[in-house]
């Protein structure tokens, strides 16, 4: 097993709605959304962000898009117009979620790497 | 198969212009939606409107109108746009003036409105509505009754569909939902009636379409993490939808165009700024994103097939602002040696300079920027040798004077802090108007629309 930031398993990317804070969390592969599912849960959500998450956290799965929908509510300091926050619509919470560390196996590390790889080359314009 | 192909033009109020010109002269597409309204601009434009009486839309129209209308006029591209604001009908004079200077007559500009609830928002509160606050849980409005700027609630495509059936060449609106902007063209086109559940399925594609559109660049490159294969992100082309009558669609933008739409940036945008992706609830249906699939049939093409969804709910949205506070903002940057530690030198003498002031806080902050601003508690102030540290103090306070103080001894710093303090430009104090996010029975918006000839 091996420490590395979730950065290496997936892709996020975060917005507001209202003083709710949404993290839309995809998995690199189908194998690694099931594991995501297993080790990303509500309460580890909760304790990596802090005391800004003063409401409860929820995660809806959506297979289809070997994706998890994260929500956490009561999280911008009351919403985008009256926060003090810089980042008023917590834009860059999926990022920092990124920051993560996960315990994962070697071989599930070299199969997201090597997806990482794979998208960057698909998608490349020569 | 028919197939109804529309495009966005704008996500808010300042989005980029070219992209919207780009895709009409492109010809590609039959319908642009433009969106101009955040959650909290009614607040402001009904503020234009008090002041003078034909204020009150986005004046943007005006300008971008003039560059557009020409073009999507030879293209035979209907534009709906919600830049009415809090006032469409001076908005779509504003268009007929552009329209006869412009030589562009005969044209039908709909104008839908009805959303602001204000006037008789006490009227449905006295039937024992009670406007439950959605985030906070807080059960009733009286509580801010007397602070209240704004109410608007979020309506859905039917009178866009009914302007469009009427000969409307353009339909200008007040506080629609971003996404019936979208489904008004598809509703008319295919012919799709709310009430008939044979088409249930069909509108929530359509609800789900409109969500993936409606940000503009937000799905073809823009806030995306596939930002390092973005072709010529500079010339960012704005999403397309082709929509099928089978209920599929494929996503794209204008052949040539810079950006990129894929697998990874559709999926972005269908879980960006939801709740529930089961229930993706807009005043025309509810989107079910669970159900869906999304295939690649080629570079910037991306099918989406399956979409479900529910019927429309009985509820709108309403969005209702009230004025809370003040909240003054101080920035100051210190280099290296020591920055860290200046930085937090300088946050203990502003807290001293508060204590003597004697603000009365409703809220302060304070970060340390290029350390834990953007990650709060998920990062640990360490000890390094930053090359440079910014300290941002940012207070919410009751009266604009109070507010007003925390932007000053913020400033203060700059001649009081240690060596290097750096400062570049004080930022003003900002009113305050919060959000009450609530819900209103769809039957007691009185929503209303007319067909404007321009001659």
């Amino acid at each position: 097993m091996k420490k590395v930031k979730l950065a290496e398993l997936a892709y996020a990317r975060s917005g507001d709605k209202g003083d709710v804070s949404n993290i839309g969390l995809m998995a690199k592969t189908k194998n690694i959304y099931e594991f995501l599912t297993k080790v990303i849960t509500p309460e580890k959500v909760k304790d990596y962000f802090g005391a800004e998450v003063k409401g409860g956290v929820e995660i809806y799965p959506v297979p289809h898009l070997d994706s998890l929908e994260i929500i956490l509510r009561r999280a911008l300091g009351g919403g985008a117009t009256c926060t003090l926050r810089f980042d008023q619509t917590g834009k860059s919470r999926g990022p920092v979620l990124l920051g993560m560390e996960i315990l994962v196996s070697e071989e599930m590390l070299e199969e997201a790497r090597q997806a990482e790889k794979d998208i960057i080359k698909q998608y490349s314009v020569a | 198969m028919k197939k109804v192909v529309i495009g966005s033009g704008s996500a808010f109020w300042g989005d980029i212009f070219d992209p919207a010109l780009e895709m009409a002269k492109s010809g590609e597409v039959q319908y642009m939606g433009f969106d101009h309204l955040a959650e909290l601009t009614m607040a402001l434009l009904n503020r234009m409107k008090e002041k003078n009486p034909e204020a009150g839309y986005i004046p943007d129209i005006v300008p971008w109108m003039k560059r557009l209308l020409p073009v999507t006029i030879k293209n035979n591209i209907k534009m709906i746009s919600d830049a009415g604001g809090a006032n469409p009908l001076q908005a779509a004079k504003e268009v007929a003036k552009v329209v006869k200077e412009l030589n562009l007559a005969p044209m039908k500009i709909g104008v839908v409105g009805g959303d602001d609830i204000l006037p008789y928002l006490d009227e449905i509160r006295a039937q024992g509505w009670k406007f439950k606050n959605l985030d906070t849980g807080e059960e009733d409005i009286d509580s801010i009754r007397d602070r209240v700027a704004a109410a608007n609630a979020y309506t859905g495509a039917d009178l866009i569909v009914k302007e469009l059936a009427n000969g409307a060449d353009m339909v200008i609106t007040g506080r629609v939902s971003d996404n019936a902007l979208y489904v008004g063209p598809l509703m008319y086109e295919f012919g799709w009636k709310f009430d008939d559940p044979a088409y249930v399925d069909l509108i929530a594609a359509a609800v789900t379409v409109g969500h993936i559109i409606e940000c503009s660049a937000c799905v073809s490159g823009g806030m995306s993490n596939m930002w390092k294969v973005s072709e010529r992100p500079w010339d960012i082309g704005f999403p397309i939808a082709e929509f099928y009558e089978n209920g599929e669609a494929v996503i794209t933008k204008p052949k040539g165009s810079g950006g990129i739409v894929n697998q990874w940036t559709v999926k972005e945008h269908l879980l960006y700024e939801i709740v529930d992706p089961a229930n993706y609830m807009m005043p025309d249906g509810i989107g079910d994103f669970t159900a869906l699939k999304l295939v690649e049939e080629e570079r910037n093409r991306v099918r989406v097939i399956n979409m479900k969804g529910k019927k429309r709910p009985d509820t709108l949205k309403v969005c209702i602002g009230f004025k809370d506070g003040f909240i003054g903002e101080g920035l100051v940057f210190f280099p290296a040696p020591d920055a860290l530690e200046k930085a937090k030198w300088a946050e203990k003498w502003v807290r001293e300079r508060f204590k003597k002031s004697g603000i009365n806080f409703r809220e302060l902050r304070v970060d340390f920027m290029g350390v834990n601003m953007l990650h709060g508690e998920a990062a640990a102030i360490e000890d390094l040798d930053y090359n440079e540290v910014g300290l941002r103090i940012a207070g919410r306070t009751n009266s604009y004077k109070e507010a007003e103080a925390v932007r000053r001894e913020a400033t203060h710093l700059w001649t009081m802090g240690p060596v290097g303090a750096s400062f570049g430009v004080p930022m003003n104090v900002r009113p305050v108007v919060a959000l009450w996010p609530s819900l209103v029975p769809r039957d007691a918006v009185k929503i209303e629309s007319q067909l404007m000839e321009v001659n």
